[in-house]
C-alpha cells in the first residue's frame, strides 16, 4: 500500500511542478548574484547567502535557506492537505477504503508518502543549489578558504560536508511539524485547500508570534521556533542545545497530531 | 489523548516547581563564596533581558542593546584570563575571546576580527552581563549591612541561594539587586536589578545550561581565519583622547554626594564616582558625538529639558548631556536618581556650579 501511494504522488506532474518551482527562487537569486556581483554581507539576507562567493557548494545550503521560511513550507502543506481530503474531494476515499487494508493502514501510507515527499524535496533543493551554486558562481580570490565557521574557526572539508548533511537533515526534521498539521487536518475536512491553509495559518501564527516579545513565554511551543537553528550546526563547538529541542518539538508535534488523525480517521463517517 | 497532552503541557511547570534545598549560609558567607568562585571553571549558557530603552545614538547601538534586548550567550570559562563568550543571534554570532594579553572579539555579520588590548576604561559589553561576572562585579563592594539572605531556589537543576543587596547611597537609583548562587561553587546563577520604583526587574540574566567540567584550552583560543578583516578596537581610546584633549579641566573630589573614584592611567577630565551599584561617570565629549546624542535623548518622550541640560532615565540608568554654550559638552550617565544627575550637574567646573 505504501508503495501504491508513493508512487500516485511521485507520478502525479503537479508534485513534480511543485518541485521545480521550489527549485526556481534559489536559482533566480544565484543568477542574480552572478549577474550583479553583489553578495548580501554576512548575517544579512539569506543565511549562507554571504559565503557562496568564498564557497560556491555553500549555495546548497543557502538554497534550502532561502525556501525554508515560506515556499518549503507551503509545498509540504499542499502535498499533506491533499493527502486523504483529495481523495474524499475525487471520490475515491470510499473505494480505496473498500479494499480490506484498513484505514489505519492507509494513513500510514499516506504519512509514509508524505515523509519521502519532505525528503526527497529537501534532497532536491540542496542537490540542485549545490549544482547551481558551484556551475554559475566562481569563488573569488583572495578571500580564503570557505571553511570558517559561523565561530570564525576554520571547518576542513570533511566537517563542512558532514554538518551540511546534519543541516539538510535537520531542515527535512523541521518539516514533519508542518506535514503531521497538512495531514491531521485533511482528515477533518473533504477540501484540501482548507486542510492546506489550516496548515498555513498555523505556521504564519507561528511565525508571527515568535517575533513577538510578549508571546515569549509560549515561544519554545512554537512549531517554527527552532526552524533556523540549523545553523548551529555551522558554530564551533555545535550548538546542540536548539536542535536537540527542535527535533523534540517536532517529535511531539507528529506524534500528538499524527494520534489525533488517526483518532479521527478510524472512527469517521466515510460520505464521499 | 487529552491526557497524554495535558501531561506534556504541564512537565515544564511540574519540573520548575521542584523545591530547592536551602542551607543556613550567611549573606556574608554567601558574598565571600561569590568574590571566590571567579576561577571556578565551567561552560553553559545564558541568557539575560534587559528592559532599558536607552536612547543613544547610532555610535552606542551596541550598548543600547545589551540592555534594551534578550542577549543570548555561549560561555566557556577556565578564568577570568582565560575565557570565551559568544553572543548568539539567529544568524550569526560575536564572540570575545579573552586571554592574559588582551581579546579578540570575532563579529562573523561583518567578518571582522578585533583586537583589544586591556584599557583602564571599557563600555559595558556582553560578558559583563553573564550572571557570574555581574554577580561578582556588584557584590565586590558591597557592605554586610547592604546585604540580606532570600529563600533558594532551583536555577539550571541546581539549588541557588538567594542574596539581597538594596544600596545604601539615597542617590542610587538602584532598589535592590536579587543574586541566586550556587551553593556549592558561588558561582552566581541569576541576577535581577530593580530599579527603584518598578516591579519587574530593569535586568534579569541567569544561565539557562551549566556544566561544572573544566572547557577544553582550544576551544577557547582564537586565530583570525584567513579572508577575515583584522583590526584594533579604538572605541576606549576615543574616550581617553577627549578627556586629555577636549577638556583637561580636573573633575572635583565629589558629586551629589558620591566620592570620586580612583582610576589609573585616565585622565583628569574623565571621572567616576560612588560605590557599588550606585556609579556615576562623567566624561567631556567631541561635539560630534554630542549633537547626535542631543537629538536622541530630546526626541526621548521621557525627557527632561531645562537650564541644566538634557536628561533622561530609562529605568535604573540615567543619561544625561550638559551643553554649556561655547565650552564644549559634557555626558553624564550611571545608576543615580534624576535629581541627584542634575545635582551632579550643577556642581560640575566652569558651569557656574561649587567649584
Amino acid at each position: 500500500m505504501i508503495a501504491v501511494e508513493l508512487r500516485k504522488l511521485f507520478r502525479r506532474p503537479r508534485t513534480w511542478a511543485t518541485i521545480a518551482v521550489l527549485n526556481a527562487l534559489p536559482i533566480l537569486v544565484a543568477v542574480l548574484l552572478v549577474l550583479t556581483d553583489l553578495a548580501p554581507r554576512p548575517g544579512q539576507g539569506p543565511v549562507f547567502l554571504s559565503a557562496v562567493f568564498v564557497n560556491p557548494a555553500l549555495f546548497a545550503l543557502a538554497a534550502l535557506a532561502i525556501v525554508l521560511p515560506l515556499f518549503l513550507p507551503i509545498a509540504v502543506a499542499v502535498v499533506a492537505g491533499d493527502a486523504v481530503a483529495g481523495e474524499a474531494q475525487a471520490g475515491t476515499l470510499r473505494y480505496l477504503l473498500a479494499r480490506p487494508a484498513g484505514r489505519t493502514r492507509l494513513l500510514v501510507a499516506k504519512l509514509v508518502a508524505v515523509l519521502v515527499f519532505v525528503l526527497i524535496t529537501v534532497l532536491i533543493v540542496a542537490a540542485v543549489g549545490y549544482l547551481v551554486g558551484t556551475t554559475l558562481i566562481t569563488p573569488r580570490p583572495g578571500l580564503g578558504n570557505g571553511g570558517t565557521s559561523v565561530s570564525g574557526t576554520s571547518l576542513t572539508q570533511q566537517e563542512l560536508v558532514e554538518r551540511a548533511l546534519l543541516a539538510i537533515g535537520y531542515v527535512a526534521i523541521s518539516m514533519l511539524g508542518v506535514a503531521a498539521f497538512g495531514l491531521f487536518f485533511s482528515t477533518l475536512t473533504d477540501s484540501p485547500l482548507g486542510a492546506t491553509m489550516g496548515a498555513l495559518a498555523v505556521l504564519v501564527a507561528s511565525s508571527l508570534l515568535f517575533t513577538l516579545d510578549a508571546a515569549s513565554p509560549i515561544a519554545p511551543y512554537l512549531p517554527t521556533r527552532y526552524w533556523l537553528s540549523f545553523v548551529d550546526f555551522f558554530r564551533d563547538p555545535i550548538l546542540w542545545r536548539d536542535i536537540t529541542r527542535g527535533m523534540a518539538l517536532q517529535g511531539v508535534y507528529v506524534g500528538v497530531l499524527l494520534g489525533a488523525a488517526w483518532a479521527n480517521f478510524t472512527t469517521k463517517d466515510i460520505t464521499s | 489523548m487529552a491526557a497524554l497532552v495535558a501531561v506534556l503541557a504541564s512537565l515544564p511547570a511540574v519540573i520548575g516547581a521542584l523545591p530547592a534545598s536551602d542551607a543556613r549560609t550567611s549573606a556574608a558567607q554567601l558574598r565571600a563564596a561569590v568574590l571566590a568562585s571567579a576561577a571556578v571553571p565551567f561552560s553553559g549558557f545564558a541568557e539575560s533581558a534587559g528592559g532599558l530603552d536607552l536612547p543613544v545614538t547610532d555610535q552606542l547601538t551596541s550598548v543600547a542593546d545589551l540592555f534594551s534586548d534578550r542577549t543570548t550567550m555561549r560561555v566557556w570559562w577556565r578564568g577570568p584570563q582565560d575565557n570565551r563568550v559568544d553572543v548568539v543571534t539567529a544568524g550569526g554570532e560575536t564572540g570575545t575571546h579573552r586571554d592574559a594579553t588582551g581579546t579578540w572579539t570575532w563579529e562573523y555579520e561583518r567578518g571582522t576580527a578585533t583586537r583589544g588590548l586591556p584599557t583602564p576604561l571599557a563600555l559595558p559589553e556582553p560578558p559583563d552581563l553573564l550572571p557570574s561576572a555581574l554577580g561578582q562585579r556588584l557584590l565586590s563592594e558591597a557592605t554586610d549591612a547592604e546585604l540580606s539572605r532570600l529563600g533558594a531556589r532551583r536555577i539550571v537543576g541546581r539549588d541557588a541561594l538567594g542574596l539581597r543587596l538594596t544600596p545604601q547611597e539615597a542617590a542610587s537609583s538602584v532598589r535592590q539587586v536579587d543574586l541566586w548562587v550556587d551553593g556549592d561553587t558561588g558561582l552566581p546563577l541569576q541576577v535581577q536589578l530593580f530599579g527603584k520604583g518598578a516591579d519587574r526587574p530593569a535586568l534579569d540574566t541567569r544561565f539557562l545550561d551549566l556544566d561544572l567540567s573544566e572547557p577544553a584550552a582550544e576551544t577557547i583560543a582564537f586565530t583570525p581565519p584567513s579572508g577575515a578583516r583584522v583590526r584594533v578596537a579604538q572605541e576606549a581610546d576615543v574616550v581617553l583622547e577627549a578627556g586629555r584633549r577636549i577638556r583637561p579641566v580636573p573633575l572635583p573630589a565629589e558629586l551629589a554626594g558620591l566620592p570620586r573614584r580612583q582610576l589609573g592611567g585616565v585622565p583628569p577630565g574623565i571621572g567616576l564616582f560612588g560605590r557599588g551599584v550606585t556609579l556615576l561617570a562623567v566624561a567631556p565629549l567631541p561635539a560630534r558625538l554630542a549633537g547626535g546624542l542631543r537629538d536622541a535623548l530630546t526626541q526621548s518622550p521621557d525627557a527632561v529639558a531645562d537650564s541644566a541640560g538634557v536628561r533622561v532615565a530609562a529605568g535604573p540608568v540615567v543619561l544625561m548631556l550638559v551643553d554649556p554654550p561655547g565650552r564644549g559638552p559634557y555626558v553624564l550617565t550611571g545608576t543615580v536618581t534624576l535629581d541627584a544627575l542634575a545635582e551632579a550637574a550643577a556642581q560640575l567646573p566652569e558651569l557656574g556650579g561649587t567649584r
